[in-house]
């Protein structure tokens, strides 16, 4: 897609993107170098995000004082942030501002995060570069070196085209620029559910799953945002993955799992991760709707089809979050 | 809508002028025929046959066996025996707008000719044929119940759904298409997916079921009813529907607003249509829920 870069003084645009990975040890280093980030920003009259952990953010809010009401404030939602929906939110931001020079802050990695929401993560970071390639956004990501693992850091190093060390943005040695190759996900448990479908078992499909859904715990909205999602990969099999597929539902300790397979192909690695027209009939909508509606969102497409994992958690940790503000 | 109805045996409730019949024989099939038209032979109405596979001969012939001047009817001009390609399909694919001004033309006709009404029997099995205009069939059968019926109480329609040769899921659809489900016989049919009747005393349709890409051709017919002009308000009953995907609630919500001005008021939503409006505001903008 096109994507209208800032304007530089005589009218001339610039693309001038920039991707900075931030270490930072604790929450001093946290302030010091995000409140700087995020405080220059806005002394700037430039448009601001934040999507931090929810600690991080009153951290935040309390250090900006008044200036803390010229951010706009990414509420993930009760479960922590799908990477896609990030990425969407992100690029949603950017894409408001053209002729600016939006700051984001992304903090993709805290503790508490298991194993494939930080690989999940990981993988998004390598799209951001994809995604916001042209743009005049600079896109902040906070790591805490107190408490992310080594190889996490080591990927965010090779993920990262600079790194943020006091006011500068440095070349990143380390950076590559290349993406994870899509690997088959870890086998569900015996016992998981299996439903083969095609075009006249969506309608079947979709009420044993809501059924299912019922039956282990999944409550209210949460699980209508499951079954518009299972509704949407479904039907996305139908129409683009070669017109069956199969649905395979389980639960996994406080999880509920649900994944098509189909085969289908993802050509575009950013497939899903543009809010789209509603009214435009353009492919995409589908999964960016599973990316919004789901806690985590595993996308792989593999030699023998397209696999979609979708996750919910049985019971959201927290308290929601604060209404956005700013 | 007012209109004058006429009781049934022992005062049962007033039976409409839409009518359908499902049958699985030539003699349940014969039935019907025979006793919707008997009542036209005794007050002098003009009758329509319209038919698809069955000869012209076979309908005066059993006519004839019931006791019922079918030749007489046809000298005197008030019967007509014609095949609903001919009387449909003349002057192009078909067309719900031309079909609509067919039927006021029809009863004016009759009644100018001094007959005191009009019944008219149609054969179904065109539909899924093949036909140029026949995805517009939906489309047609939801309109005409206020365009058509309402506006002209002389007339009186059957629509004949033979289980031999239509599919019983699209037999299921257009005859649940019929106001308040006025089914003559008790075949049993298969719930489908999404069944979608025409409201009876409003504009506005009601959806039964789940909306899902399999019945995109059932969301597109009812998307062309609600689209038609007229009134400020347009209701979309959905107190039945247990489903709808993003595309239909699109489909429906873009037809339903497309005039500038016109209302949608949608009655007890799924969960999973009040999730979307929440997630793509956009869709909201002429849009009113309601619960009852």
């Amino acid at each position: 897609m096109t994507r209208g870069t800032a304007a530089a003084p005589g009218g001339r645009r610039v693309d001038s993107f920039t991707h900075p990975a931030f270490f930072y040890h604790g929450e001093a280093g946290f302030l010091a170098g995000v409140g700087a980030f995020v405080r220059g920003g806005v002394e700037n009259g430039e448009p601001v995000l934040v999507g931090v952990p929810e600690r991080r953010e009153r951290l935040l809010r309390d250090a900006l004082g008044a200036l803390a009401r010229e951010v706009t404030w990414f509420a993930p939602g009760p479960s922590g942030a799908n990477p896609g929906r990030a990425l969407s939110a992100f690029r949603e931001f950017v894409d408001r501002y053209p002729t600016r020079r939006p700051r984001v802050v992304g903090e993709p990695v805290w503790p508490g995060r298991d194993a494939e929401e930080v690989r999940e993560a990981m993988r998004h970071e390598a799209l951001i570069n994809l995604a916001l390639a042209g743009s005049a956004a600079c896109v902040l990501c906070p790591y805490d070196t107190s408490s992310v693992p080594t190889a996490v850091l080591a990927d965010a190093r090779r993920a990262h085209p600079t790194v943020l060390e006091g006011r500068e943005h440095r070349p990143s040695p380390w950076y590559t620029g290349r993406r994870e190759p899509d690997a088959p996900l870890a086998e569900p448990p015996a016992g998981a559910i299996s439903l083969p479908y095609d075009e006249e078992g969506l309608g079947s499909v979709r009420a044993v799953a809501e059924r299912w859904a019922r039956e282990v715990g999944l409550v209210g909205e949460r699980r209508t945002d499951l079954v518009l999602a299972i509704a949407e990969a479904t039907t996305n099999s139908v129409r683009h993955g070669g017109g069956a597929g199969v649905l395979r539902l389980w639960v996994e300790g406080s999880r509920v799992r649900a994944e098509t397979r189909d085969a289908g192909r993802l050509a575009d690695p950013l497939a899903g991760s543009n809010r789209p027209d509603p009214f435009s009939a353009s492919g995409g909508r589908g999964l960016w709707m599973i990316n919004r509606l789901c806690d985590l969102v595993q996308m792989r497409s593999l030699p023998d089809g397209l696999v979609i994992r979708m996750t919910m958690a049985l019971e959201p940790p927290g308290v929601p979050p604060p209404p956005r503000r700013g | 809508m007012t209109r004058t109805a006429v009781a049934g045996p022992g005062g049962a409730r007033p039976r409409g002028t839409h009518l359908s019949a499902v049958f699985s024989d030539d003699a349940a099939r014969d039935a019907h025929v025979v006793d919707f038209l008997r009542p036209a032979f005794e007050r002098g109405e003009r009758m329509e046959y319209f038919t698809e596979d069955t000869p012209a001969d076979t309908v005066l012939r059993v006519l004839e066996e019931h006791g019922l001047d079918a030749s007489g009817a046809l000298d005197r001009g008030q019967l007509a025996v014609v095949t609903a390609r001919d009387a449909y399909l003349s002057e192009g694919p078909f067309d719900p707008d031309r079909m609509v001004e067919q039927w006021h033309r029809a009863v004016r006709e009759a009644e100018r000719a001094g007959f005191g009404g009009l019944r008219a029997i149609g054969e179904m099995s065109w539909y899924d044929r093949g036909l140029p205009g026949a995805e517009r069939l939906l489309e047609y059968e939801l309109r005409i119940h206020r365009e058509v019926f309402a506006r002209l109480p002389s007339l009186a329609a059957l629509c004949l759904y033979d289980r031999r040769l239509m599919t019983d899921s699209d037999v299921a659809l257009l005859d649940g298409i019929h106001p308040e489900h006025q089914r003559l016989g008790k075949e049993d049919l298969p719930r489908p997916t999404l069944r979608v009747t025409s409201l009876v005393d409003r504009p506005g349709i009601a959806l039964c079921g789940e909306v899902n890409h399999a019945v995109r051709h059932v969301v597109a017919g009812a998307a062309a009813a609600l689209a038609r002009p007229g009134g400020e308000v347009v209701e979309l009953d959905l107190s039945e529907l247990e489903h709808i995907d993003l595309d239909g609630t699109v489909r429906l919500v873009t037809a339903a607003t497309r005039e500038p001005g016109r209302r949608l008021v949608v009655v007890d939503p799924p969960p999973s249509l009040l999730r979307l409006l929440d997630i793509f505001p956009e869709l909201n903008a002429a849009l009113e829920v309601v619960s009852r």
